[in-house]
Protein backbone atom coordinates (compact mmCIF):
# COMPACT_ATOMS: atom_id res chain seq x y z
CA UNK A 1 0.00 0.00 0.00
CA UNK A 2 3.02 2.32 0.47
CA UNK A 3 4.15 4.09 -2.28
CA UNK A 4 7.96 5.28 -3.09
CA UNK A 5 8.13 8.03 -0.47
CA UNK A 6 6.96 5.51 1.86
CA UNK A 7 2.98 6.65 2.68
CA UNK A 8 0.10 5.80 1.54
CA UNK A 9 -1.61 6.38 -1.89
CA UNK A 10 -3.49 9.56 -1.51
CA UNK A 11 -6.37 7.92 -3.43
CA UNK A 12 -6.24 4.87 -1.53
CA UNK A 13 -6.02 6.95 1.91
CA UNK A 14 -8.93 8.36 0.11
CA UNK A 15 -11.30 5.95 -0.06
CA UNK A 16 -10.29 4.85 3.74
CA UNK A 17 -11.52 7.70 5.04
CA UNK A 18 -14.39 7.98 2.98
CA UNK A 19 -15.27 4.75 5.62
CA UNK A 20 -14.19 6.08 8.18
CA UNK A 21 -16.40 9.19 7.85
CA UNK A 22 -19.73 7.20 7.10
CA UNK A 23 -18.91 5.10 10.11
CA UNK A 24 -18.91 8.32 12.08
CA UNK A 25 -22.22 9.01 10.49
CA UNK A 26 -23.99 5.79 10.94
CA UNK A 27 -22.76 5.88 14.89
CA UNK A 28 -22.94 9.70 15.35
CA UNK A 29 -24.73 11.39 13.22
CA UNK A 30 -22.41 13.27 12.36
CA UNK A 31 -18.70 13.68 10.55
CA UNK A 32 -15.28 14.10 11.67
CA UNK A 33 -15.03 17.63 12.89
CA UNK A 34 -11.62 19.41 13.85
CA UNK A 35 -11.87 23.72 14.55
CA UNK A 36 -14.98 23.29 16.77
CA UNK A 37 -12.91 21.51 19.30
CA UNK A 38 -10.35 24.24 19.58
CA UNK A 39 -13.20 26.79 19.77
CA UNK A 40 -13.87 24.97 22.88
CA UNK A 41 -10.72 24.99 24.29
CA UNK A 42 -9.99 28.35 24.07
CA UNK A 43 -13.19 29.35 25.46
CA UNK A 44 -12.24 26.80 28.40
CA UNK A 45 -9.24 28.27 28.88
CA UNK A 46 -10.80 31.54 29.06
CA UNK A 47 -13.24 31.11 31.46
CA UNK A 48 -10.78 29.51 33.67
CA UNK A 49 -9.70 32.67 34.26
CA UNK A 50 -12.83 35.00 34.20
CA UNK A 51 -15.60 33.04 35.07
CA UNK A 52 -17.35 36.09 33.93
CA UNK A 53 -16.86 34.47 30.68
CA UNK A 54 -19.58 32.54 30.38
CA UNK A 55 -21.87 35.44 29.62
CA UNK A 56 -20.12 36.26 26.67
CA UNK A 57 -22.09 36.15 23.36
CA UNK A 58 -20.57 33.18 21.35
CA UNK A 59 -19.09 31.08 23.87
CA UNK A 60 -21.85 30.93 25.99
CA UNK A 61 -23.09 28.45 24.13
CA UNK A 62 -20.33 26.07 24.77
CA UNK A 63 -20.17 26.74 28.53
CA UNK A 64 -23.69 27.10 29.69
CA UNK A 65 -22.83 23.90 31.77
CA UNK A 66 -19.31 24.73 33.04
CA UNK A 67 -17.91 22.46 30.89
CA UNK A 68 -17.09 23.03 27.08
CA UNK A 69 -14.80 20.11 26.81
CA UNK A 70 -17.69 17.66 27.65
CA UNK A 71 -17.98 17.19 23.56
CA UNK A 72 -17.76 14.77 20.89
CA UNK A 73 -15.69 16.63 18.68
CA UNK A 74 -12.95 17.34 22.01
CA UNK A 75 -12.86 13.83 22.51
CA UNK A 76 -12.39 12.81 18.40
CA UNK A 77 -9.68 15.36 18.30
CA UNK A 78 -7.66 13.49 20.92
CA UNK A 79 -8.63 10.82 18.94
CA UNK A 80 -6.74 12.19 16.12
CA UNK A 81 -3.58 13.10 18.45
CA UNK A 82 -3.36 9.64 19.57
CA UNK A 83 -3.82 8.00 16.35
CA UNK A 84 -1.08 10.56 14.35
CA UNK A 85 1.23 9.82 17.33
CA UNK A 86 0.89 5.90 17.23
CA UNK A 87 1.05 6.29 13.28
CA UNK A 88 4.22 8.42 13.18
CA UNK A 89 5.62 6.13 16.10
CA UNK A 90 5.18 3.42 14.32
CA UNK A 91 6.26 4.55 11.17
CA UNK A 92 9.59 6.24 12.82
CA UNK A 93 8.66 9.98 11.59
CA UNK A 94 8.43 11.45 15.28
CA UNK A 95 10.99 13.94 15.11
CA UNK A 96 11.13 17.70 16.45
CA UNK A 97 11.50 19.90 13.22
CA UNK A 98 10.22 22.81 11.46
CA UNK A 99 8.71 22.33 7.73
CA UNK A 100 10.27 24.86 5.86
CA UNK A 101 11.76 25.54 2.57
CA UNK A 102 16.42 25.12 4.11
CA UNK A 103 17.09 28.71 3.66
CA UNK A 104 13.75 30.67 4.91
CA UNK A 105 14.46 32.13 8.11
CA UNK A 106 12.96 30.37 10.68
CA UNK A 107 11.04 33.36 12.48
CA UNK A 108 9.29 34.18 9.32
CA UNK A 109 8.15 30.93 9.18
CA UNK A 110 6.71 30.73 12.78
CA UNK A 111 5.35 34.03 12.49
CA UNK A 112 3.17 33.10 9.27
CA UNK A 113 2.39 29.66 11.28
CA UNK A 114 1.15 31.62 14.05
CA UNK A 115 -1.20 34.51 11.57
CA UNK A 116 -2.32 31.62 10.09
CA UNK A 117 -3.89 30.18 13.18
CA UNK A 118 -5.26 33.40 14.43
CA UNK A 119 -7.32 33.88 10.92
CA UNK A 120 -8.22 30.70 10.27
CA UNK A 121 -9.93 30.69 13.61
CA UNK A 122 -12.10 33.52 13.17
CA UNK A 123 -12.43 32.08 9.12
CA UNK A 124 -13.98 28.52 10.94
CA UNK A 125 -16.30 30.29 13.26
CA UNK A 126 -17.43 32.18 10.32
CA UNK A 127 -17.96 29.06 8.04
CA UNK A 128 -18.73 26.48 11.27
CA UNK A 129 -15.70 24.04 10.21
CA UNK A 130 -12.92 23.53 8.34
CA UNK A 131 -11.90 20.77 6.10
CA UNK A 132 -13.08 18.04 8.14
CA UNK A 133 -16.22 19.52 9.48
CA UNK A 134 -17.31 21.47 6.80
CA UNK A 135 -15.71 20.25 3.34
CA UNK A 136 -15.59 17.24 3.94
CA UNK A 137 -18.73 16.10 5.84
CA UNK A 138 -20.58 18.89 4.16
CA UNK A 139 -19.97 17.67 0.51
CA UNK A 140 -20.15 13.99 1.59
CA UNK A 141 -23.66 15.43 2.71
CA UNK A 142 -24.72 17.30 -0.50
CA UNK A 143 -24.89 21.09 1.38
CA UNK A 144 -24.86 23.81 -0.56
CA UNK A 145 -22.80 25.57 1.90
CA UNK A 146 -19.89 23.13 2.26
CA UNK A 147 -19.40 24.51 -1.89
CA UNK A 148 -19.59 27.83 -1.12
CA UNK A 149 -16.91 27.13 1.11
CA UNK A 150 -14.67 25.01 -0.45
CA UNK A 151 -14.77 26.91 -3.97
CA UNK A 152 -13.83 30.02 -1.98
CA UNK A 153 -10.92 28.47 0.09
CA UNK A 154 -9.01 27.11 -2.22
CA UNK A 155 -10.10 29.31 -5.32
CA UNK A 156 -7.68 32.15 -2.40
CA UNK A 157 -5.66 29.27 -1.76
CA UNK A 158 -4.44 29.24 -5.93
CA UNK A 159 -4.30 32.88 -5.79
CA UNK A 160 -2.36 34.02 -2.90
CA UNK A 161 -0.11 30.70 -3.06
CA UNK A 162 2.56 32.71 -4.57
CA UNK A 163 3.41 35.49 -2.00
CA UNK A 164 4.48 32.14 0.44
CA UNK A 165 6.40 30.27 -2.46
CA UNK A 166 9.80 31.30 -0.83
CA UNK A 167 8.27 29.57 2.50
CA UNK A 168 8.46 26.04 0.56
CA UNK A 169 11.45 26.68 -1.60
CA UNK A 170 8.82 25.86 -4.38
CA UNK B 1 -32.00 1.90 12.15
CA UNK B 2 -28.99 4.56 11.97
CA UNK B 3 -27.67 6.49 12.73
CA UNK B 4 -26.95 5.20 16.00
CA UNK B 5 -26.69 7.93 18.87
CA UNK B 6 -29.27 10.07 17.13
CA UNK B 7 -32.11 6.97 16.77
CA UNK B 8 -30.85 6.01 20.74
CA UNK B 9 -29.63 3.05 19.97
CA UNK B 10 -26.54 4.13 22.12
CA UNK B 11 -26.12 6.60 24.68
CA UNK B 12 -23.95 9.82 24.94
CA UNK B 13 -21.26 7.77 27.02
CA UNK B 14 -21.00 5.32 24.04
CA UNK B 15 -20.88 7.95 21.77
CA UNK B 16 -18.51 9.55 22.83
CA UNK B 17 -16.23 5.94 23.28
CA UNK B 18 -17.07 5.54 19.24
CA UNK B 19 -16.06 9.15 18.61
CA UNK B 20 -12.49 8.13 20.45
CA UNK B 21 -12.19 5.73 18.30
CA UNK B 22 -12.96 7.32 15.08
CA UNK B 23 -11.15 10.12 15.90
CA UNK B 24 -7.71 7.45 16.23
CA UNK B 25 -8.63 5.81 12.86
CA UNK B 26 -9.07 9.58 11.15
CA UNK B 27 -5.28 10.65 12.82
CA UNK B 28 -3.86 7.00 11.67
CA UNK B 29 -5.53 8.13 7.53
CA UNK B 30 -4.54 11.63 8.13
CA UNK B 31 -0.86 11.22 9.02
CA UNK B 32 -0.23 7.49 7.11
CA UNK B 33 -0.89 10.03 4.13
CA UNK B 34 1.50 12.06 4.76
CA UNK B 35 -0.73 14.63 6.21
CA UNK B 36 1.68 15.31 9.65
CA UNK B 37 3.73 17.58 7.08
CA UNK B 38 3.06 21.18 5.66
CA UNK B 39 5.71 20.26 3.02
CA UNK B 40 2.93 17.45 1.33
CA UNK B 41 -0.09 19.93 2.05
CA UNK B 42 1.27 23.13 0.81
CA UNK B 43 2.85 21.40 -2.85
CA UNK B 44 -1.61 21.32 -3.70
CA UNK B 45 -1.29 25.47 -3.94
CA UNK B 46 1.29 24.91 -6.60
CA UNK B 47 0.00 21.94 -8.52
CA UNK B 48 3.17 20.26 -7.58
CA UNK B 49 1.20 16.74 -5.95
CA UNK B 50 -2.12 16.37 -5.75
CA UNK B 51 -2.09 14.49 -2.91
CA UNK B 52 -4.97 16.72 -0.74
CA UNK B 53 -6.98 17.12 -3.65
CA UNK B 54 -7.22 13.21 -4.22
CA UNK B 55 -8.19 12.83 -0.81
CA UNK B 56 -10.51 14.66 -0.31
CA UNK B 57 -12.11 13.90 -3.72
CA UNK B 58 -11.69 10.12 -3.35
CA UNK B 59 -13.00 10.21 0.40
CA UNK B 60 -15.90 12.29 -0.41
CA UNK B 61 -17.23 10.24 -3.31
CA UNK B 62 -16.34 7.28 -0.57
CA UNK B 63 -18.44 8.31 1.56
CA UNK B 64 -21.24 9.85 -0.09
CA UNK B 65 -22.02 6.99 -2.07
CA UNK B 66 -21.92 4.63 0.84
CA UNK B 67 -24.44 7.41 2.52
CA UNK B 68 -26.35 7.13 -0.89
CA UNK B 69 -26.38 3.27 -0.35
CA UNK B 70 -27.19 3.10 3.33
CA UNK B 71 -30.05 5.30 2.96
CA UNK B 72 -31.67 3.65 -0.26
CA UNK B 73 -31.50 0.43 1.48
CA UNK B 74 -33.63 1.99 4.46
CA UNK B 75 -30.02 1.71 7.14
CA UNK B 76 -29.69 5.30 7.56
CA UNK B 77 -32.01 8.01 7.85
CA UNK B 78 -30.49 10.80 5.74
CA UNK B 79 -32.78 13.07 7.59
CA UNK B 80 -31.28 12.82 10.96
CA UNK B 81 -27.43 13.36 9.94
CA UNK B 82 -26.37 16.26 10.52
CA UNK B 83 -25.64 19.05 7.95
CA UNK B 84 -24.68 22.35 8.71
CA UNK B 85 -26.77 25.32 8.01
CA UNK B 86 -25.73 27.36 4.70
CA UNK B 87 -25.17 30.66 5.62
CA UNK B 88 -24.08 32.56 2.15
CA UNK B 89 -21.72 35.44 2.91
CA UNK B 90 -20.23 34.51 6.14
CA UNK B 91 -19.28 30.79 4.31
CA UNK B 92 -17.94 33.06 1.04
CA UNK B 93 -15.59 35.25 3.67
CA UNK B 94 -15.00 32.65 6.05
CA UNK B 95 -13.67 30.73 2.99
CA UNK B 96 -11.48 33.00 1.54
CA UNK B 97 -10.32 33.89 4.91
CA UNK B 98 -9.47 30.10 4.98
CA UNK B 99 -7.71 29.50 2.21
CA UNK B 100 -5.54 32.42 2.57
CA UNK B 101 -4.26 31.41 6.39
CA UNK B 102 -4.21 27.42 4.95
CA UNK B 103 -1.08 28.77 2.34
CA UNK B 104 -0.09 31.16 4.81
CA UNK B 105 0.22 28.40 7.58
CA UNK B 106 0.64 25.48 5.63
CA UNK B 107 -1.94 23.82 8.12
CA UNK B 108 -5.27 23.37 8.49
CA UNK B 109 -7.06 22.56 12.52
CA UNK B 110 -6.68 18.53 11.93
CA UNK B 111 -3.58 18.38 10.09
CA UNK B 112 -1.53 20.23 12.57
CA UNK B 113 -3.12 18.11 15.00
CA UNK B 114 -1.18 14.98 13.18
CA UNK B 115 1.76 17.69 12.81
CA UNK B 116 2.06 18.76 16.16
CA UNK B 117 1.89 14.96 17.01
CA UNK B 118 4.33 13.70 14.86
CA UNK B 119 6.76 16.95 16.42
CA UNK B 120 6.47 19.78 14.26
CA UNK B 121 7.04 22.69 15.84
CA UNK B 122 5.24 25.02 13.44
CA UNK B 123 2.24 22.75 14.05
CA UNK B 124 2.62 23.64 17.77
CA UNK B 125 2.87 27.46 17.12
CA UNK B 126 -0.03 27.50 14.39
CA UNK B 127 -2.33 25.48 17.32
CA UNK B 128 -1.41 28.25 19.65
CA UNK B 129 -2.72 31.09 16.90
CA UNK B 130 -5.46 29.10 16.05
CA UNK B 131 -6.59 28.91 20.38
CA UNK B 132 -5.66 32.99 20.34
CA UNK B 133 -7.60 33.48 17.19
CA UNK B 134 -11.04 32.13 18.70
CA UNK B 135 -10.25 34.14 21.42
CA UNK B 136 -10.69 36.59 19.82
CA UNK B 137 -13.23 36.27 17.54
CA UNK B 138 -15.05 35.53 21.02
CA UNK B 139 -14.19 38.63 21.83
CA UNK B 140 -15.36 40.98 18.86
CA UNK B 141 -18.20 38.89 17.63
CA UNK B 142 -20.89 40.93 19.22
CA UNK B 143 -20.09 43.40 16.69
CA UNK B 144 -20.30 41.16 13.97
CA UNK B 145 -23.12 38.99 14.86
CA UNK B 146 -25.03 40.12 12.42
CA UNK B 147 -22.82 39.78 9.48
CA UNK B 148 -22.09 35.83 10.63
CA UNK B 149 -26.19 34.73 10.56
CA UNK B 150 -26.25 36.61 7.30
CA UNK B 151 -27.25 34.83 4.13
CA UNK B 152 -29.71 31.85 6.07
CA UNK B 153 -30.64 29.11 4.34
CA UNK B 154 -31.01 26.13 6.93
CA UNK B 155 -30.09 22.65 6.08
CA UNK B 156 -30.02 23.09 2.61
CA UNK B 157 -28.45 20.42 0.45
CA UNK B 158 -27.86 20.36 -3.61
CA UNK B 159 -31.21 18.69 -4.33
CA UNK B 160 -32.68 21.63 -2.34
CA UNK B 161 -31.27 24.24 -4.99
CA UNK B 162 -31.61 21.95 -8.06
CA UNK B 163 -34.82 19.66 -7.45
CA UNK B 164 -34.26 15.89 -7.34
CA UNK B 165 -33.26 13.92 -4.73
CA UNK B 166 -29.95 12.79 -2.97
CA UNK B 167 -29.07 10.59 -6.23
CA UNK B 168 -29.59 13.59 -8.12
CA UNK B 169 -26.88 15.23 -5.86
CA UNK B 170 -24.72 12.09 -5.92
CA UNK B 171 -24.20 12.27 -9.12
CA UNK B 172 -23.49 15.90 -9.17
CA UNK B 173 -20.85 15.86 -6.85
CA UNK B 174 -19.07 12.74 -8.33
CA UNK B 175 -19.27 14.14 -11.70
CA UNK B 176 -17.90 17.43 -10.77
CA UNK B 177 -15.37 16.07 -8.17
CA UNK B 178 -14.39 13.67 -10.88
CA UNK B 179 -13.95 16.66 -13.47
CA UNK B 180 -11.97 18.31 -11.32
CA UNK B 181 -9.51 15.85 -10.45
CA UNK B 182 -9.34 15.00 -13.69
CA UNK B 183 -9.20 17.28 -15.70
CA UNK B 184 -8.57 20.49 -14.05
CA UNK B 185 -6.13 19.30 -11.16
CA UNK B 186 -3.86 17.32 -13.58
CA UNK B 187 -3.95 19.56 -16.54
CA UNK B 188 -2.56 22.15 -14.02
CA UNK B 189 -0.14 19.71 -12.82
CA UNK B 190 1.24 18.90 -16.80
CA UNK B 191 1.53 22.38 -17.23
CA UNK B 192 3.57 23.01 -14.27
CA UNK B 193 6.01 19.35 -15.03
CA UNK B 194 6.62 20.99 -18.51
CA UNK B 195 7.68 24.42 -17.28
CA UNK B 196 9.79 23.14 -14.56
CA UNK B 197 11.75 20.70 -17.38
CA UNK B 198 12.23 23.72 -19.26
Amino acid sequence: MNGKDGYWHPLISGIILGFVLFISFMVAGQGMGASGAFARISAQLTYLYDSAFVDNLYASKYLFNGNALANWTVVEIFGIFLGGYLSAMFAGRIKQGIDKADNYPTYKRLFFAFLGGFIMAGATRLARGCTSGQALDGAATFSVGSWIFMLAAFGTGFIVAPLFKKQWGI
Amino acid sequence: MYPLFTTGMIDNNQNLLYGLIIGILFGIVLERTGFGSSKHIAPIFYFKNLKVSQTIVSAIVTCSTLIVIASYNGWLDYNQVFIPDTYIWPYLVGGILFGGSMVMSGWCPGTAVVGFASGKIDAAVFLLGLLCGMWFYFDIYDSIEAFANSGYLGRFTIHDLIGGDIYTSSYIVTVLLGAFLAIFMNTMKSIRDKKEKQ
